[in-house]
């Protein structure tokens, strides 16, 4: 049987992990599925996370701005335009990050898991 | 007596006075002609106080006196030569200007005190001839002293005509200028020197004149900097030149600078004739030269330094971002270890962790993120086991340069194998080994592989749980290299490998 057609898997909110350091990625998985959530895929580059999100689709994301000096503003704009909330993790400080992502909820690195799952929530709830 | 007898004696009385008054004339006469003659000493003129004594001599010698003091207090050198060029007078100011007194010089040939260093011989036939048909002569001389100091000298000669049989000679009065002369030299090179700095200079320098806001002088750096010609420049105001955005501006700067003489603008958007943007520093100074004031504007392309700032800016939002990235690392590695791990332990394990991590973070920051031979990895995160690396750790491998993500995933599971290893693996006993090797393919997308083989240890059993150790060398390298991670208990001991394609692992070049 496809565990993802059980009851209990449909209610849970598909989160898309975008994040290119794996400790990170890992960490970030794990509490997610503690707190509740399904992962819908780990992505560490841009155009991986456009795939993703473009094939499997989710009903929220956590992106890490920059990706190996790449910068995930494409996905945020697209996740935008989807209307898919998110939350913004990312080790410049909130000044560097506001040029380019005005407006969205952000969490400087290092974060408290219990912050992030809580700005996930908030995110979410909005829509 | 009769009367005839008195007019007699009358008359006898009166020639006897017409005589007395005519003697009296003629010794008055005498004594007026002795003192024109300069036969008198002294004169006793009889009043009605009594007898005056006038010494004639005295008052003479007194005059004398005092014309010679008054020649001894005026600074200039005062000679008086004789025809045959012998000095028959001269001051105390030409003792000290020749270094000879006056007992030395007196008497004695001109060339005594100097001798003149005519610039050329027609120099010194036009001073004659002037001498000869004007009687007197002026001009600037260089003469040498008996001592041999050369001075530069203003000289006026003046020729003294023959008078009542004394023969005529030459009055020379001499002022020492070698000082100025020395000073004005002084000057020259000082104004060469300036001149060469301001020609010269990096800087572009603009002189203004404050009365009209106008370009007085402006260096050939500042023609380059705008593409002017100078004459373009010069007559120009500010604005005309782009420096300043219009004649309001130019009237802020210049009240500015009467109140604070110093104005600085750090950022000015400058264009050239040639419409080339440059970001310049100015600094307006407001000078009083010998009482005329001149505004000094320094004009300092700084478009390169902002660059340059921009660059620091960059990196250390660089670093920044790093520092986060690596502090949010370590704080999953506390939690990880905390939770998957045995309490009592964990201090000791996160700080080996940590130090792990650090010891990758040196080798990256050593490359300039430029990525870390495989064999410089292996032998920083097994630095504890260095004196069996080439005995019973045997590292086979070709030189493969790893990207920082592959370098740092790659790090952290070769970290937590050699703790494992140590723990209860091959070198946990005197005897065991391990094997690290590792390949490129030859393909056209080549892959890499790297394996960690133990053997000869104790058996080796997988352990009841899954600890952060293996999630480090199983998913968390997998993810590092974006290819696939085994980790295998086989009896013989713990066998590892790793593969990923090229791409996704080795450095790129210059990268």
């Amino acid at each position: 049987m496809n565990p993802g057609s059980s009851p209990t898997e449909i209610a849970k909110p598909r989160i898309l992990i975008v994040e290119d350091e794996p400790m990170l990625a890992y960490a970030l998985e794990e509490s997610l599925t503690e707190e509740g959530f399904a992962i819908a895929g780990v992505a560490s580059r841009t155009e991986q996370a456009l795939a993703m999100i473009a094939t499997a689709g989710c009903d929220g994301a956590v992106i890490d701005m920059n990706l190996g000096g790449q910068s995930a503003a494409p996905i945020a704009a697209e996740l935008r335009a989807r209307e898919i909330p998110f939350v913004v993790v990312s080790g410049y400080s909130k000044a560097q990050q506001l040029d380019t992502f005005p407006g969205e909820c952000f969490l400087q690195k290092p974060y408290r898991s219990g912050d992030l799952i809580s700005a996930l929530r908030i995110v979410l709830a909005r829509q | 007596m009769t009367t005839h007898e008195q007019l007699a004696s009358a008359n006898l009385q009166l020639e006897a006075e017409v005589r007395e008054l005519a003697t009296r004339l003629r010794e008055a006469e005498g004594a007026i002609g002795a003192i024109r003659r300069g036969e008198v000493d002294t004169l006793i003129f009889q009043g009605e106080a009594g007898p005056q004594l006038f010494t004639l001599a005295g008052r003479d010698a007194e005059a004398n006196r005092f014309r010679g003091e008054i020649l001894a207090q005026i600074s200039d050198a005062v000679i008086v030569s004789n025809p045959d060029r012998l000095v028959t007078y001269l001051n105390t100011a030409a003792e000290t200007l020749y270094g000879v007194p006056a007992s030395d010089a007196l008497g004695r040939h001109v060339s005594r005190l100097f001798k003149t260093q005519w610039d050329s011989p027609k120099s010194r036939s036009i001073a004659e001839a002037a001498l000869l048909r004007l009687g007197a002569w002026r001009g600037e001389l260089v003469q040498v002293t008996q001592d041999g100091r050369i001075l530069n000298v203003e000289s006026r000669v003046t020729m003294m005509r023959e008078v009542a049989g004394i023969p005529g000679g030459a009055l020379a009065v001499i002022r020492d200028v070698t000082e100025r002369h020395r000073d004005d030299a002084r000057v020259r090179v000082s104004e060469i020197r300036y001149r060469r700095l301001f020609e010269a200079a990096h800087d572009g320098v603009l002189l203004l004149d404050p009365a009209t806001g106008r370009i007085i002088e402006a260096n050939p750096f500042m023609t380059r900097m705008l593409n002017y010609p100078h004459e373009y420049l010069i007559g120009k105001e500010l604005f005309e030149i782009g420096l300043l955005k219009d004649a309001s501006a130019s009237r802020d700067m210049f009240l500015k600078l009467r109140t604070e003489s110093e104005v600085r603008y750090e950022n000015l958007p400058l264009e050239g004739r040639d419409g080339k943007h440059q970001e310049v520093e100015v600094v307006a100074n407001l000078y009083d030269e010998d009482g005329r004031s001149v505004i000094q504007c320094n004009i300092r392309d700084i478009t390169v330094r902002k660059q340059a700032e921009e660059h620091v800016k960059l990196l250390m939002a660089e670093v920044n971002h790093r520092a986060k990235n690596l502090l949010a690392i370590v704080q999953v590695m506390a939690q990880q270890t905390a939770k998957l791990g045995d309490p009592k332990t964990f201090a000791v394990r996160l700080s080996e962790r940590i130090a792990g991590l650090a010891a990758g973070q040196d080798l990256l920051v050593k490359s300039e993120w430029h990525g870390v031979e495989v064999s410089e990895l292996i032998e920083a995160q097994l630095a504890h086991f260095r004196e069996l690396i080439g005995s019973r750790i045997l590292l086979d491998g070709m030189a493969v340069r790893l990207a920082p993500a592959a370098a740092q995933g790659i790090g952290m599971a070769l970290h937590e194998l050699s703790t494992n290893a140590a723990k209860y693996g091959a070198l946990s006993q005197s005897t065991g080994e391990v094997i690290i090797r590792w390949r490129l393919s030859e393909d056209a997308d080549p892959v890499f592989t790297m394996s960690w083989r133990e053997r000869g240890g104790p058996l080796a059993s997988r352990p009841q749980r899954t600890g952060f150790g293996q999630v480090v060398v199983g998913r968390m390298a997998a993810a590092a290299v974006n290819g696939a991670a085994d980790i295998d208990f086989a009896k013989e001991g713990v066998s590892w490998s790793l593969s990923a394609r090229a791409r996704d692992v080795v450095a790129s070049d210059g990268a």
